[in-house]
């Protein structure tokens, strides 16, 4: 029974200014294929996911769990005899996927494109200066703490603005997760493959186990010191989860159910002193971050030669994440130092970039966090698995 | 002339370390002979010069290294040269200062003397010759073959049988650029075409065909016909640059061609894009999805197996005229292989970058039409490997060259396998086959066209198939360039162009100097038969793999010399051996193995060695200080096509106990030089069992052997077989008559 292709000029476009544009260059050697250590056995990439780019097959393309089973190593991108970056032409498919599958549709195509970046970023400007006590601009307009130090609850009130607004974007950013996942998971049915034998809840524990360890990284050539940085970060944001809900626990545990701050936990309003546990956490996690993104920036730069640069999408993430680091760093510094004039903009400027990672993590390169593991876990829970590294060792 | 003969030994490259040369000297008789330490020196030359001046020395044996090496030293024009090989033949492969090897230097020199005693100074056959040079084709190849020639300052006529100069480049839309950007360009030929046609050097005769080649190399009268009036003019040398068509598309019906009007020739999209007319032709629609079946009719054992070269850059090229009329349309290429030679690969990398340009590889398992819609099917695509089917708007089949010899060829071969079942097969195959054009008409015995180089033909192609032989045809002075002799795109084209006028040129100042052309290209002797005692049994006007020679109406051959190779075949096809050289004959062969001492305990072989790869080899195991047995000795023939039967029957009555034929390999992948030189050999063999039946002979005593040069380390082997059968068989019963 003969395969049904229809090629489809546009989506062809859209990969290359997706990031693909050396797409075309591909003659279809496999030598990508033959140097990648995650691919599985059976039905190999990327060179078959450089053919479906090339033919514009998005069905195809998106209904397979191999574009998310890469890690973007690059070793292909680096050893390919054209110089057609099959690294970062699956890395604009990814983009591409996120953008077709996300809720609401029309966040995926703005967060995408640097035109609209600014817009983007006006909507938590406009949010936080209506919701905010006072101009940070202009110190002496925002209201002080008892000793006349800097109390950023006093700026912007936890339970009137901080919570409602972070608390509502989170929502959003979940609901539109469900929403997108769901329709990946159809599309991944489409694909026919045939499940294996194994509860879903199994396979669930089973990449989440193999996530937290990084295992996929380590398989990388020209980019495994990618391993170190991604760990990092990934254990500070962790570490900055933990530490977020535990401060909400001393609020409320506070203020809702009124227990008492006891020993060195201190249950009640922010700002906690340095020695709590809460916040020991907290400025571990601030300082891996920093590490961990700086690195990030630094392989990339590092590696950029072999494995290309990156696109729009990927940089997006990472300043993104840069500016919430430093700004999340220095907004503490300023506060105990008691430079007023710096404290109130540098704390603004964090909540506003946390607010971008939250509310459009679903349309941004943030969504490779769930994405990526819906696809390991569809892969994995129908018999798609890496090629085994020792076997390939001992072949060669 | 009056020969004085001296004998010179050299000393040099370890020969007195191998051969004792005192005892070599002393063993001539009657004859003058110097030793040198270096002959090749200036001053050893100075002492051959010395004997010439003062001695009037004029016929040389020169007892040093191979012929193949040092002959811009030893050349002495007007003299007789022999070189006897006792550096490689002997000093190198034989054990040092033993007295078989004493006897095999001995023997040499006495088969050298012998050699020139029969031997005579060439004189060149020079007749009245022009140097015009004939161009049949004027498309791309046979007009850059015309501007080479001309420019280098010979008079060419250019034939053309179309009213307008040009062929296909003529029908090109656009071409492919050689240089960046490698883009689309204008046809080049038409500066081509200017540049022939307003050239002094050059006559141009339009709408016109040869219909008459009669005479040989700087002497043919060739007849060409315009529009009916007739014109013969005296040429020199040609060249055939009649080029080819496309293959027959209605055979591919498997394809859809003639059942669905939307599928298309490569050639008619070509057409289409020249007239501006790039759309549907069944309803005229635009073209929005167009794909391009590659090796229609090619590398297809039922249609034509070859692979035509210009093919996928021309697909590639038209996929190009679709996606610039329109942004939104798509090219889809199947594939075989993508085949961009040489610079064609950077165009193939700039139309790969292009989006809506598609390709897979496929075998293409149908085209059909379904619900008013065409779809092409393909298997053991990119695709995993599996079957896929695309819709299209329009189907292109890039289709294959046919060279423009084919007919011609495939007619005279049947005609002459009809001939070999009689008269009454022949006359029928004459009155029921459609006689094809032919292009060139010679009035040559062996027939009007030129034969292929090997039975069942290369496809019709006018090729030589062996890359030592470019544009060399079985015809002397007709050379092939282009699509004629194989499958080529421009660029290649115009190269080939250049390299054939070049060997034109060769042709017509060779034989206005009475010198052979390729491979003897320093010979000035012709073959001189003596006709008193031909009985016209035909066999060399037959065997001469070039045609030389003609008939007269009773049968007696009637040689045209500048058609002659000098191979000297006919002389080895001649059973009265009526055939001579003036430097090689059938007498001069038979005296020198009379010459060797044949010893009465102990056995000797004899090797016919052909000049052109298995002489080369013998000297390679020299070089290489192979070890071969002392009691073989070599005779080196022109080509063993010269191999005459009265010589094994000389070797066998004078008591030697075996002889080995070397000679260049034949059959399909031939490397002999003469062409069927080594088949003849072979052929001929098999009747010279028949004789040593009648001598109560074992036929293994005589064997031939294909060689090429790089088989030079087989060589000990071989010939230790060879010996070690003939030990099994015993010594030749006839020894010490």
């Amino acid at each position: 029974m003969a395969q049904i292709i229809e090629p489809d000029l546009n989506f062809v476009k859209e990969v290359i200014k997706a990031g693909g544009k050396d797409l075309k260059k591909c003659y279809q050697c496999s030598t990508c294929t033959a140097v990648c250590n995650v691919t599985q056995e059976s039905r190999p990439f990327p060179r078959k996911e450089m053919l479906y780019a090339q033919w514009g097959l998005k069905d195809k393309l998106f209904s397979n769990p191999d574009i998310w089973l890469c890690h973007q190593c690059s070793d292909c991108t680096a050893y390919c005899p054209r110089g057609a970056k099959p690294g970062e032409v699956l890395g604009a498919i990814r983009k591409l996927a996120i953008a077709e599958h996300s809720w609401p549709g029309f966040l995926g195509k703005l967060v995408g494109s640097p035109l609209y970046l600014v817009f983007l970023l006006l909507v938590p400007v406009i949010i936080l200066l209506i919701g905010a006590n006072g101009n940070p601009l202009n110190p002496d307009s925002i209201p002080r703490g008892e000793d006349g130090s800097i109390v950023y609850a006093k700026y912007m009130p936890v339970n009137t603005v901080i919570d409602p607004i972070f608390i509502s974007a989170a929502l959003f950013a979940i609901v539109s997760f469900v929403i997108g996942v769901k329709r990946y998971w159809n599309t991944l049915k489409s694909s026919g493959l045939e499940p294996v034998n194994q509860s879903l809840f199994k396979t669930l524990s089973n990449t989440i186990k193999e996530i937290l360890l990084h295992k996929q990284f380590t398989k990388c050539n020209v980019t495994k010191t990618r391993t170190y940085a991604h760990l990092l970060t990934f254990y500070a944001f962790v570490g900055l989860f933990i530490t977020t809900t535990w401060a909400l626990i001393y609020l409320y545990g506070y203020e809702i159910f009124g227990i008492q701050p006891f020993g060195i936990f201190h249950f009640g309003e922010s700002p906690y002193p340095l020695y709590d546990p809460v916040k020991i956490l907290g400025n571990v996690s601030a300082l891996a971050l920093i590490t961990g993104i700086t690195l990030v920036v630094l392989f990339r730069l590092l590696n950029a030669p072999r494995a290309g640069i990156g696109s729009y999408f990927d940089w997006l993430l990472i300043a993104v994440i840069y500016v919430i680091a430093v700004t999340g760093i220095l907004s503490e510094v300023f506060r105990l130092l008691n430079i007023a004039s710096l404290a109130y903009p540098v704390y603004f400027i964090h909540l506003t970039f946390v607010f971008f990672l939250f509310a459009y993590a679903p349309f941004s390169k943030m969504a490779h966090m769930v994405y990526r593991t819906v696809a390991m876990v569809f892969a994995r829970h129908h018999g798609i698995v890496s090629r085994d590294l020792n076997m390939v060792r001992q072949a060669s | 002339m009056e020969k004085k003969i001296g004998v010179y030994i050299c000393e040099g490259c370890s020969i007195a370390d191998a051969i004792n040369t005192e005892k070599l000297e002393k063993g001539v008789r009657n004859i003058p002979v110097k030793r040198h330490k270096a002959l090749c020196s200036p001053e050893g030359v100075e002492v051959i010069r010395n004997d010439m001046k003062n001695d009037g020395i004029n016929t040389l044996v020169i007892a040093a290294c191979s012929p193949r090496v040092k002959y811009d030293v030893f050349d002495f024009p007007g003299s007789i040269v022999e070189r006897v090989n006792i550096r490689e033949l002997v000093a190198w492969t034989l054990e040092p200062k033993d007295e078989l090897t004493q006897a095999a230097a001995e023997d040499y020199l006495k088969m050298g003397i012998v050699k020139v005693q029969k031997s005579d100074l060439p004189e060149p056959w020079v007749q009245e010759t022009v140097k015009t040079i004939l161009v049949i084709g004027g498309g791309v190849t046979g007009l850059t073959a015309s501007l080479e020639a001309a420019k280098a300052g010979y008079k060419v006529y250019l034939v053309e049988k179309e009213p307008e100069l040009g062929g296909f480049a003529r029908r090109l839309y656009k071409q492919v650029s050689r240089t960046y950007p490698y883009q689309l360009t204008e046809p080049t030929v038409g500066a081509l075409i200017k540049e022939v046609e307003s050239h002094p050097n050059i006559q141009v005769f339009k709408a016109s065909k040869v219909i008459k080649t009669d005479g040989q190399p700087g002497m043919w009268d060739v007849t060409i016909q315009t529009n009916g009036k007739e014109e013969t003019i005296r040429i020199g040398a040609i060249v055939l640059a009649a080029g080819w068509k496309p293959y027959d598309a209605t055979k591919l019906e498997h394809l859809g061609y003639g059942r669905i009007r939307d599928v298309v020739t490569n050639i008619e999209f070509e057409e289409m894009a020249k007239k501006g007319r790039l759309i549907r032709p069944s309803d005229g629609k635009e073209i929005k999805r167009v794909v391009f079946v590659q090796c229609a009719g090619s590398r297809d054992p039922e249609h034509l197996p070859y692979c035509s070269a210009y093919c996928c850059g021309a697909s590639l090229k038209q996929a190009k005229y679709v996606r610039e009329l329109d942004d939104d349309s798509v090219a889809v290429i199947v594939y075989k292989d993508i085949r961009t030679p040489g610079q064609y690969e950077f165009f193939y990398k700039e139309v790969q970058n292009d989006p809506g340009i598609m390709l897979t590889k496929g075998e293409v398992t149908g085209v059909y039409e379904e619900n008013g819609k065409i779809y092409v099917e393909a298997d053991q695509t990119l695709f995993m490997g599996d079957k896929i089917r695309v819709e299209a708007d329009l189907v292109v089949l890039a289709i294959g060259m046919v060279p423009a010899t084919r007919e011609s060829q495939e007619y005279l071969e049947g005609l002459r396998l009809a001939s070999l079942q009689g008269d009454e097969a022949k006359k029928a195959y004459i009155e029921q086959t459609p006689k094809p054009e032919f292009i060139l008409n010679l009035n040559y015995r062996q027939g009007p066209e030129i034969p292929p180089f090997i039975e069942g033909g290369s496809y019709g192609f006018a090729d030589s198939n062996f890359i030592c032989f470019q544009y060399e045809t079985r015809r002397t002075g007709i050379y092939a360039a282009g699509c004629v002799r194989q499958p080529m795109t421009i660029a290649e084209a115009q190269d080939d162009a250049a390299g054939a006028a070049l060997k034109a040129i060769q042709a017509v100042e060779h034989v206005a100097k009475g010198i052979a052309v390729h491979p003897r290209a320093w010979d000035m002797t012709y073959p001189d038969p003596l006709l008193l005692r031909c009985t016209a049994c035909k066999r060399c006007t037959e065997e001469c793999p070039f045609g030389a020679i003609d008939e007269d109406e009773k049968g007696i051959p009637y040689y045209k010399p500048n058609r002659c190779r000098r191979c000297a075949t006919c002389l080895g096809a001649c059973p009265e051996r009526i055939v001579s050289f003036k430097d090689y004959s059938v007498d001069m062969i038979s005296s020198m193995i009379k010459s060797i001492d044949v010893p009465e305990d102990g056995l000797m072989m004899l090797a016919f060695v052909c000049e052109n790869d298995a002489y080369p080899a013998f000297d390679t195991a020299g070089i290489n200080r192979l070890k071969l047995p002392p009691n073989l000795r070599v005779i080196p023939l022109r080509c063993l096509g010269s191999m005459n039967l009265v010589w094994i029957a000389d070797a066998l009555s004078r008591g030697i106990d075996g002889a080995i034929l070397f000679g260049c390999k034949f059959g399909e992948d031939y490397q002999c030089h003469f062409v069927k030189g080594s088949e003849l050999a072979n052929y001929r063999l098999g009747k010279v069992q028949e004789t040593l039946g009648r001598l109560q002979l074992e036929s293994e005593r005589v064997r031939m052997v294909q060689l090429s040069i790089a088989d030079y380390n087989k060589l000990p082997e071989i010939i230790n077989e060879f010996v070690e059968k003939i030990n099994e068989l015993g010594p030749n019963p006839y020894k010490g008559f």
